[in-house]
């Protein structure tokens, strides 16, 4: 280790012993993967949003049950979470009631059980990668720490052979120790905010469903009434 | 029915990407990873800072002294090549006279011309070997004047550095000395036992006289603090303290055989 310390970032990371560069490789494949759950979350949670808003729309808007079920089974157009709810919810009514005999408390139960179907269904799709982005953001900070503490083991352990140990000796392998700890850091932060983001934005997705699902059953109820 | 793909997996790898590509571009060029070695060889140099003042104290004097003697040089010679001009003028008057007398014999006169030609060219050569002779003086008496400002000049340097290196000297003993009466002061503190009632911040004064082992021979209060209790406690710490520290060598004991030192109940020291 001479003295004129060299410390740009490649030249640490490049000199930083196996362990380390694993490590830091871990992080680095981790970070991107999170970051590409972070995006693919965005744009699939905004869009499920926007169909909801549409169909809504669509469906309290005076619209025919029947011409939205077309619609919805026609499979045109990308249909969103919502819209599948009803379609299940409405196919399984429209089979019920044209059966005889059907108490209609009965078909309302089994129109009620296939839209609660579907409705776990569309959670599970649009809660699929945030239990990575929760493990990013749990774990990679010991990860790093890992990298750190062996890095900074090294340096300690090439210091005990000199004579005069001076910060400079020591300053080169902390500091591509602490790289570990601020690329451990990189990753778990946005991975700790996209969960905790998204997942109040599943929650409120979610209560959107459930109360649509009430009040459609409840329309449903009316139609089989009548 | 629910084979759909999820929205924008390309533009979401892409962006991931540029993220990446941001953060490690922030790392490797908006951190300055490169450490400036001078500044710190730069701060290990001013910890030896007492002989830097040496050229600069130094430097001046020679300075001022060489601007001196320029001068000097100038007006003697412009002095001395003066002083031949009247001795050319006497002799001129006194043959003229001479010339006006011989109309008889001109052998005589020839004769007289000639000893009067050999003597004038007998005196131009005189006056020339003075001049000459002169002109060395003055030289000689120049160059030895250079030569006398020179050494001068080589004593007041030689002496200024002497006065600064025992300056330094004597500069780095009252520092040991006073450092080690301080560790002296410390150390009694030390085992001084504050007496409970102490009222205020009275200073006592001791007279302690040292052994060169550090071992206290005696010990006198020239005055006391006031509270006999606390006279007696520093008193006791004293003796308690031997041996006292003292620097290596026993080259400045001189300066802690007598020793007078004064000791407050309050102060930190």
């Amino acid at each position: 280790m001479g003295v004129s310390q060299n410390l740009s970032f490649i030249s640490l990371v490049a000199n930083a012993s196996v362990v380390v560069q694993l490590v830091l490789l871990l992080l680095l494949a981790s970070s991107f993967v999170s970051w590409w759950y972070i995006f693919l979350k965005l744009f699939s949670l905004k869009q499920a949003v926007r169909q909801s808003d549409g169909f809504e729309r669509d469906f309290w808007g005076g619209a025919d049950l029947n011409t939205l079920y077309q619609h919805a089974s026609s499979g045109r157009h990308s249909t969103g979470g919502m819209e599948r709810i009803f379609e299940a919810g409405f196919r399984e009514f429209l089979k019920l009631k044209r059966q005889p005999g059907m108490d209609i408390s009965a078909v309302m139960e089994g129109t009620r059980r296939a839209m609660r179907a579907t409705y776990h269904r569309e959670m599970d799709r649009l809660e699929a990668h945030l239990s990575f982005l929760a493990t990013v953001g749990s774990v990679s900070p010991y990860v790093g720490l890992f990298g750190t503490v062996w890095g900074i083991m090294n340096a300690f352990r090439g210091l005990s052979n000199v004579v005069q140990a001076t910060l400079a000796h020591v300053a080169p392998g902390i500091a591509e120790a602490l790289v570990a700890t601020a690329m451990g850091l990189f990753a778990a932060i946005p991975a700790v905010v996209a969960y905790n983001r998204y997942t109040h934005d599943v929650d409120r997705i979610a209560i959107r469903f459930e109360s649509f699902m009430e009040e459609c059953s409840n329309i449903l109820q009316r139609q089989a009434g009548s | 029915m629910h084979d759909r793909e999820e929205p924008g997996k390309f533009s979401a790898g892409v962006l991931a990407v540029i993220v990446h590509v941001l953060f490690f571009g922030l790392l490797i060029f908006g951190v300055n990873w490169h450490t400036k070695q001078p500044e710190a060889v730069e701060a290990e140099l001013w910890s030896s800072l007492p002989p830097v003042p040496k050229p600069r104290a130094v430097a001046p004097q020679p300075k001022r002294v060489k601007q001196e003697p320029k001068p000097k040089p100038e007006p003697e010679p412009k002095q001395e090549p003066v002083k031949p001009k009247p001795v050319k003028q006497e002799p001129k008057p006194e043959p003229k006279p001479k010339v006006a007398k011989a109309d008889i014999e001109l052998k005589q006169k020839e004769q007289k011309r000639r000893e009067e030609e050999k003597r004038k060219e007998e005196e131009r050569k005189k006056e020339q070997t003075l001049k000459r002779k002169q002109q060395a003086d003055a030289l000689k008496q120049l160059l030895q004047q250079q030569q006398t400002m020179e050494a001068e000049l080589l004593r007041q340097q030689q002496l200024a550095l002497q006065q600064q290196l025992q300056a330094q000297q004597s500069a780095a003993q009252a520092r040991t000395v006073s450092d080690y009466k301080s560790r002296i002061r410390a150390k009694i503190k030390r085992y001084v036992i504050l007496p409970p009632d102490i009222q205020g911040n009275p200073q006592a004064e001791f007279d302690v006289t040292l052994l060169p082992g550090g071992d206290v021979l005696d010990v006198k209060l020239t005055r006391s603090s006031g509270n006999a209790a606390y006279d007696e406690a520093v008193k006791r710490a004293i003796y308690k303290a031997v041996p006292l520290p003292l620097p290596p060598g026993g080259e400045l004991f001189s300066a802690f055989r007598e020793l007078h030192l004064q000791f407050r109940p309050k102060d930190d020291n």
